[in-house]
């Protein structure tokens, strides 16, 4: 039980390391608005509210067990 | 109740429902539904018109098909939504959708060990659900704010959901964070058993005569529902960008399908689905967005991970690719694999016997979505744009128009699900999508 125990909290070390190492890069990380241009293209966008994507995940929520951890608005522009 | 699949449970989202059998569609309810829709529309419009800077009109339907020989379900899925921008930093939006199902379904659960014809049981059912929307978006310099409520009907289901999300961007506009939280309050009809009475002697519904009336053989039970998001989206480089998105869902009520009966004794007794009232939820999904210049082309990979509190572990791996044929029409495929286990308390058969078939402690279910599966998915969609030329607008009314028309195709593999030892035969679902979206 103790090293169930102590390997959760390892687990739980790591995690928040790897999400602080990736918080800490996406500092070192600029784009400049010039440089937006591909990633301002629909294409590279999260999350697009298109027909076909709606009608996806409707039907996926139905087939399956789980739910979740979808894509949220997002993407590369804020080219102002 | 949820959209597609009267078989199945009532899993989350705010706006799903399990549904269910026998009822017929009362189209009057539709065609008021749609005329109230219209009316709203045309008095946002009117009102967006006269100082709107944009409005935006999306229409869309979708056709989900199952074959099968013996059950099969259809659903068509008709959708309208109005966005008008009266200014700069305010959005209103309205909208309106229906899920037009008819189809036929086992009403009764058993497995190989079970005494019962569940093939034979299979019984024609159509429902409608009709949801209305409404909401605003407040946008400043770099954050967001949303609100919005939707109210969903059918016979035997009533939904209230709220949302609200925020989201900001800062360092130099490469970081984004959004927050979301949804609350339902949801109601669902079943036989009006008493909440001391034993799980075991609880009758499921045949069908939804005197929903959410005062009549005395039928009941109203309460889903809540909580459901939050955080979302970080990060530009990595010119051509790079990714999305980590983290979900937690909890909901609490009658989770289970109304309309299903389990057999859960070898001679044959059957009882209303009994499902755990608690349920919490979590997922992690990680996507990254890469462009390959040379092929001039969006790759996107994906990967999530699913637990919750009744030991379902679901894994999804998603792959698409979109890139322009020609500068007004897009063209994207893609591919996907979902794997899960299987709750807790399944089995596809509680008639006795341990291990693979047997009960299964307190709890017994007939929904396939809660037994170990896999799926693969193939599709795709071909998305026209036609913008006007400055001072000019397409077909004279439009700023912009955009239609698109989109295929998939779902494959079900049921690992350990039958009925009455047999596996079903409606594992092949079709999809087809149709939109319109005209910027006013």
């Amino acid at each position: 039980m103790k090293q169930l125990h102590a390997r959760a909290v390892l687990q739980a070390l790591g995690l928040l390391l790897g999400v602080t190492v990736l918080v800490g890069s996406a500092g070192c990380a600029t784009v400049r608005p010039e440089q937006r241009a591909i990633l301002a293209d629909p294409t590279m966008q999260f999350d697009e509210k298109s027909a076909d994507q709606a009608a996806l995940e409707h039907t996926l929520d139905n087939r399956e067990g789980s739910t979740g951890g979808g894509s949220v608005r997002g993407g590369g522009c804020g080219c102002n | 109740m949820k959209v597609l699949g009267s078989r199945f449970l009532p899993i989350a989202y705010p706006e799903a429902r399990p549904w269910g059998p026998p009822v017929r569609a009362s189209r009057h309810r539709v065609r008021r539904s749609l005329s109230g829709l219209v009316a709203v529309c045309g008095l946002l419009f009117a009102g967006a018109s006269a100082q709107a800077q944009v409005a935006s009109l999306d229409l869309g339907s979708a056709l989900f098909v199952e074959p099968s020989k013996r059950s099969g379900l259809t659903v068509v899925n008709p959708s309208a939504t109005l966005a008008v921008k009266p200014n700069d930093w305010l959005t209103v939006q309205g909208a309106y959708e229906a899920d037009i199902v008819s189809g036929a379904s086992e009403s009764v659960k058993g497995g190989p060990l079970s005494n019962v014809d569940v093939v034979s049981s299979a019984t024609h059912f159509s429902d409608t659900r009709n949801a209305v929307t409404g909401g605003f978006t407040i946008t400043r310099a770099s954050t967001h704010l949303s609100g919005s409520y939707t109210y969903g009907t059918e016979h035997d289901y009533r939904s209230n959901a709220f949302a609200v999300s925020a989201g900001t961007d800062f360092l130099q506009k490469n970081t984004q964070i959004e927050l979301s939280y949804g609350r339902g309050f949801d109601k669902v009809c079943t036989t009006a058993f008493a909440a001391s009475d034993a799980p075991s002697s609880r009758l499921a519904l045949d069908n939804s005569h005197g929903c959410f009336t005062d009549d005395k053989k039928r009941a109203s039970r309460d889903i809540s529902l909580n459901n939050f998001q955080v979302g970080w989206t990060q530009t990595w480089t010119p051509v790079f960008t990714t999305q980590l998105v983290l979900s937690a869902a909890l909901q609490n009520g009658f989770l289970g399908n109304p309309y299903r009966a389990v057999v859960i004794a070898s001679a044959g007794d059957q009882a209303l689905e009994n499902h755990p009232e608690n349920r919490a939820r979590g997922a992690i999904g990680l996507r990254g967005k890469y462009y390959l210049r040379n092929l001039q082309t969006a790759v996107s990979v994906g990967a999530r991970l699913y637990r919750d509190t009744w030991d379902i572990f679901g894994q999804t791996y998603e792959l698409d690719a979109e890139r322009y044929m020609l500068p007004w029409l897009r063209v994207l495929v893609r591919a996907r694999y979902y794997t899960q286990t299987k709750a807790l308390f399944w089995s596809d058969d509680y008639t006795g016997g341990e291990p693979a078939n047997g009960p299964r402690g307190q709890y017994w279910s007939g929904d396939r979505e809660l037994s170990p599966l896999s799926s693969y998915l193939v599709g795709g969609r071909v998305l026209a744009t036609r913008e006007g030329r400055p001072g000019q607008r397409v077909l004279g009314l439009f700023l912009r128009f955009s239609g698109s028309i989109g295929f998939d195709l779902l494959k079900t593999n049921l690992r350990d699900f039958t009925l009455g030892g047999r596996s079903p035969d409606d594992t092949l679902a079709l999809l087809w999508s149709i939109g319109l979206r005209g910027e006013f």
